[in-house]
Order: C-alpha cells, then structure tokens, then sequence
C-alpha cells in the first residue's frame, strides 16, 4: 500500500517525530473506552470507532499529510470484535504500532496494525468474555446477593464499588501492558507459549461455569410418582442420587443445540420457550 | 395525567439507556453496561426513584437471580438484560412492588420486545457504518463523528428510551389489568423459562471456550463441586484456579521434553517462560 515514493513524501511532511505524549495516549485510552459500541451493528461490530479513537494520533503526526491520515482513518475501520474491557490490551499494541508509523519507522508497514487486530480479537474475546462475564462478574454478582438479603443496598452498592475499581484497574493495565510491550505482545498472545495460557484460562473458565450452570439454572419437575401406597414427588427421588440432574440436561440439549446444531440464540430461546410451555401443559415441569 | 408517574418513568428511562450495552456516555461497557445494567443495580436505581429502597432492591435480587448468566458475545445476546432491568422492574415498582411480578415482566419484556428492538438495531445501524465509511473516503472527519457516534447514540436512546417510558407511564394500568385475567399457565411458562434461560448463557459461553468435547469434563467437574459437595462459587474458584496452574504446568514439561533432543529450542523456550510473568 504505501510505496517508498509515498513514504518518502510522508516523512518530508512529517514535521513532527516526537513520541505520543501522556496526554494523546489518554486521550486514545479514554476513546477506546467510552466508543467501541457507538455505532455497534451485526456487519461491523465496533468497526470505525477505532478511527474516531485515533483522531488524536493522526492530529499529531499527519496534520499537514491529508493522504496518511485518510489511510489511517481507512485501515482503522473495519470489521472488529472483541471484549472491550481487557480489549485495552489490542488498544495499546496498536497505538505503539501507529506511533512508530507516525514517526516515520519504515521498518513498520501500515498493514501490520490491521493483521495485529485481526489476529488478536478472537482469543481476546474468548479468554475477556470468560473472565468478565463468566467469571468475574458471576463471582461479584453472588456476594452482592448475598449482601442483599432481606432488601439491603448493601449489596448493589458492594458490586457497583468492586467492579469499578477492577474493570478501572483491568483497562488500565491493560493498556500499559500492550503499548508498553508493542508488536512482542502479539507473540505472546498468539504463539505456542500464549497457547499453554489459553489453555489454562480455558481450564478455569469452563470449571467456573460448570459451577454456575449448578447454581443459576433452575428446572425442577413437578411429576409425582406412586410410592406404596402414596405417592412422592419425582423430583426428591432425583435429588436423592442426583441433584439437577434437570438443570444439567437443560444445559448440555442447549449447549448442543449451539455448537452441533449451529443454531442462533435466538433460535434456541425459541426453543426453550417450546420446552417450557409443552413441559407445563403436560403438567411435567 | 400523572406528573410523578411521569417523571418517575422519565428517570428510569434515561437509567435504561445508560445502562444499555451500545451506550457511551458511562465509559462505554465498563461503567454502563456491566455497572448500571445489571438487574440488581437496576433494582437500587428504580427503588431510589420510586422512593422504597427495600422493595427496589428485593425486586433487583429476584431478577437478577435469573440473569446472572446472561451472555453478550459476538453481538449475540442471550437476553436483551437492560430492557429487561428497567422494563421489568420499573414496571413492577410502578404497579405492585412484587419481586415475583417483577420476573415474570423482565422475563417477557427481555425475550420478546428487548431482544425484537436490539436485532433491528443491530441490523439496521448497517446504514451508520456505510455512512462512516463514505465519510472516510471524502475525509471528512466531522462528518466521521456525527455518523459513527452522535447519530447512532441519538437513535439508541430513542430506541431504548420510549419504549421503556411508554412501558411504564402506560403499562401501569394495563399490568394491573393483565395481572387479574392472566391465567396461571402462562405465569408459570415464564417461571420456568426463567429458570431455563441461565442455560443458554452458559451455553454461549462453553461453546466460546470448549474446542474439544473431551473439555466437557472440566464443565462436570465444575457442576458436580456444587452439586454434591455443595461447594460456593468463590470456592470453586480457588479449586479451579488450582487445577488451571497444574495443567499448565504440565503442559510447560511436556513441551520442553519435546524440545530437549534440540538444547536450543528449549533455552528459547524457557525464555518465553519467563517473559510470560509480564502478563500478569
């Protein structure tokens, strides 16, 4: 994309070679934060929110280079995805990128942002979504509904408090962590060591959720089954030498329908909303 | 006319478009979505506005009980959670203050008309992106702004705001209504599929983690902790932080004995190794 004759025009318009100050990186921090779903749709989920989010780079080093900065805005509005939150981490790997760019590093190619972001989105969504939504928020939510008891804002003050300061502390480490590392944070993520690490996250991902699944689903039958002479609910002989057995079957139908049946979620809450009426007019659930 | 109610709704509103996933005005998600769109948060906030904090946060704990699992991944939802938080118990702190009642509204306003709204949204916000991308082109960066985010949060609010407003400032008398002609089926259709719905969020969520079905192991693990020796969440996950390191560092010694028939390979490796403690 950018020939030596273009790269050359760039750097003799370059007036400025300074690195990014305190300011424009919080700048790019804070935009990042508060835009990636300003515009959220199916086709370009979080797309040109990162051009708005590097405004403040392309003000700093393409001022007087309408061309570079139009590229810039142009490579930074694709499709992309993500959790937004430790997403902060693909946020400062690029703004490093961008900033020797900016700088007139030709060692750096334009293109290299854009396979860093396309690279690091799906295992980042995979491993944020599982920390955050499975894990984390799930964890702080049951304290605070514990505290809640009885009507008490104990507990929703508790989870407001908490998990503003870790997702505050999370995006901001994060940031650091990627724009301190650059490109050599790609390798960790995607290479062979990173692999062992998803793989732990997944290890404990996927045995935290297990627990949820036994803690939130709640399906119980109402069937009474002759016993003798009277007759005993169903659902204490299960519990007697199986407890949720029912939430568990629910969770694996529904897991199979997703990952073997590639249905949508739409789909199955359709699905379990069949379930769910047939099951109470047969009087089963 | 009712001006308390009125305001009342006004307020609540305004809480449902903050606390929407597609929001920016709370520092995106972090703030928003997973502070202030959370049920039991939503509670607090409509208790505070309809001036009975016990009940508010009574009805945010039921519902919240319910959508503890709910899963955003991919831009797929499992349930639209803020038009359900603030539909739902806004509506139930407007009319009968029931933590029961405020499940059934947030089950049914989250899966039919929550999830009916966000799809559009989310299908038709394909205009704003093609406008951002044109603007990009010509390099208008004004243009740039009101397209990828004035417009588009203009639309979100009206899109989440009215029909919450309207839910609740005439919802009232037509809940009261519904809720003595109702029969007891349909309640306890939407009883149980509140039960059933955590099932699809984790669904979600195992089927982004779980490559293999053989890692379906470590989901039983999980679920049989809770189940039969009745372990805690916060429990499990110090075990299952336990049992991630010990994979870990299994997987570590099997890959550096692959790599000692070549001795450089593994003093490659091990300096990964190390580079890796500045991830944490």
């Amino acid at each position: 994309m950018a020939n030596n004759e273009e790269i050359a025009k760039q750097k003799s318009k370059t007036t400025n070679s300074k690195r990014l100050t305190k300011k424009e990186l919080r700048s790019i921090f804070l935009r990042y934060m508060f835009l990636p779903e300003s515009a959220m749709s199916y086709e370009k989920m979080h797309g040109a929110a990162w051009a708005v989010s590097y405004m403040p780079l392309g003000n700093k080093y393409y001022k007087n280079d309408d061309d570079a900065y139009r590229r810039l805005l142009k490579r930074h509005s694709p499709f992309y995805n993500t959790e937004p939150q430790t997403g902060q981490l693909v946020n400062g790997i690029v703004a490093s990128l961008e900033e020797q760019i900016g700088m007139g590093n030709t060692n750096i190619s334009e293109e290299m942002p854009v396979d860093v972001k396309a690279s690091l989105m799906g295992p980042l969504a995979g491993i944020g979504d599982s920390l955050v939504q499975g894990i984390l928020i799930p964890t702080l939510l049951s304290i605070a509904m514990g505290l809640s008891k009885g009507g008490n804002p104990l507990g929703p003050l508790f989870y407001i408090v908490s998990y503003a300061i870790i997702t505050t502390i999370v995006e901001i480490v994060s940031f650091k962590g990627g724009y301190r590392l650059g490109v050599s944070a790609v390798d960790k993520i995607v290479g062979e060591s990173a692999k062992r690490l998803t793989n732990m996250f997944t290890v404990l991902g996927t045995i935290v959720i297990g627990g949820l699944a036994a803690s939130t689903i709640a399906l119980k039958t109402t069937v009474k089954i002759p016993f003798g002479s009277q007759t005993k609910p169903l659902e204490t002989i299960i519990d007697g030498f199986f407890p949720g057995l029912l939430p568990l079957i629910a969770v694996l139908f529904t897991f199979w329908l997703i990952s073997s049946k590639r249905m949508s979620a739409n789909k199955v809450i359709l699905v379990l909303t069949l379930v769910a009426t047939v099951g109470v007019l047969i009087k089963f659930l | 006319m009712n001006g308390a109610l009125f305001w009342q709704a006004v307020l609540v509103e305004i809480l449902g478009y903050l606390g929407a996933v597609d929001s920016i005005v709370m520092g995106g998600v972090a703030y928003g979505f997973y502070i202030l769109g959370r049920p039991l948060v939503a509670g607090l906030m409509c208790g505070l506005i309809f001036g009975d904090v016990k009940a508010g946060v009574l009805c945010g704990l039921a519902v919240q009980g319910v959508f503890i699992a709910t899963m955003h991944t991919g831009g797929t939802s499992s349930t639209e959670i803020t038009y359900a938080s603030y539909g739902g118990i806004g509506l139930a702190m407007a009319t009968t203050k029931d933590p029961a009642i405020a499940v059934t509204l947030a089950i049914f306003i989250g899966q039919t008309f929550g999830l009916i709204f966000y799809n559009l949204r989310m299908a038709g916000f394909s205009y704003f992106n093609h406008r951002a991308d044109h603007d990009i082109d010509r390099f208008d960066k004004h243009a740039l702004i009101m397209d990828q985010v004035v417009w588009p949060q203009i639309v979100t609010f009206l899109v989440r705001a009215v029909p919450i407003w309207a839910a609740i400032y005439f919802g009232r008398s037509a809940v009261e209504a519904l809720l003595k002609v109702i029969p007891t089926e349909i309640t306890s259709i939407i009883t149980v599929l509140g039960g059933l719905l955590p099932a699809l969020g984790i669904a979600m969520l195992m089927n982004m983690l779980i490559k293999n079905k053989l890692q379906l192991i470590y989901f039983l693990f999980g679920f049989a902790m809770v189940v039969f020796a009745q372990m805690s969440t916060i429990g499990l996950v110090f075990i299952a932080v336990l049992i991630a390191y010990l994979v870990y560092q299994i997987s570590a010694k099997s890959n550096s004995d692959k790599n000692s028939a070549t001795p450089t390979e593994s003093a490659v490796q091990n300096d990964d190794e190390y580079q890796d403690a500045d991830l944490f």
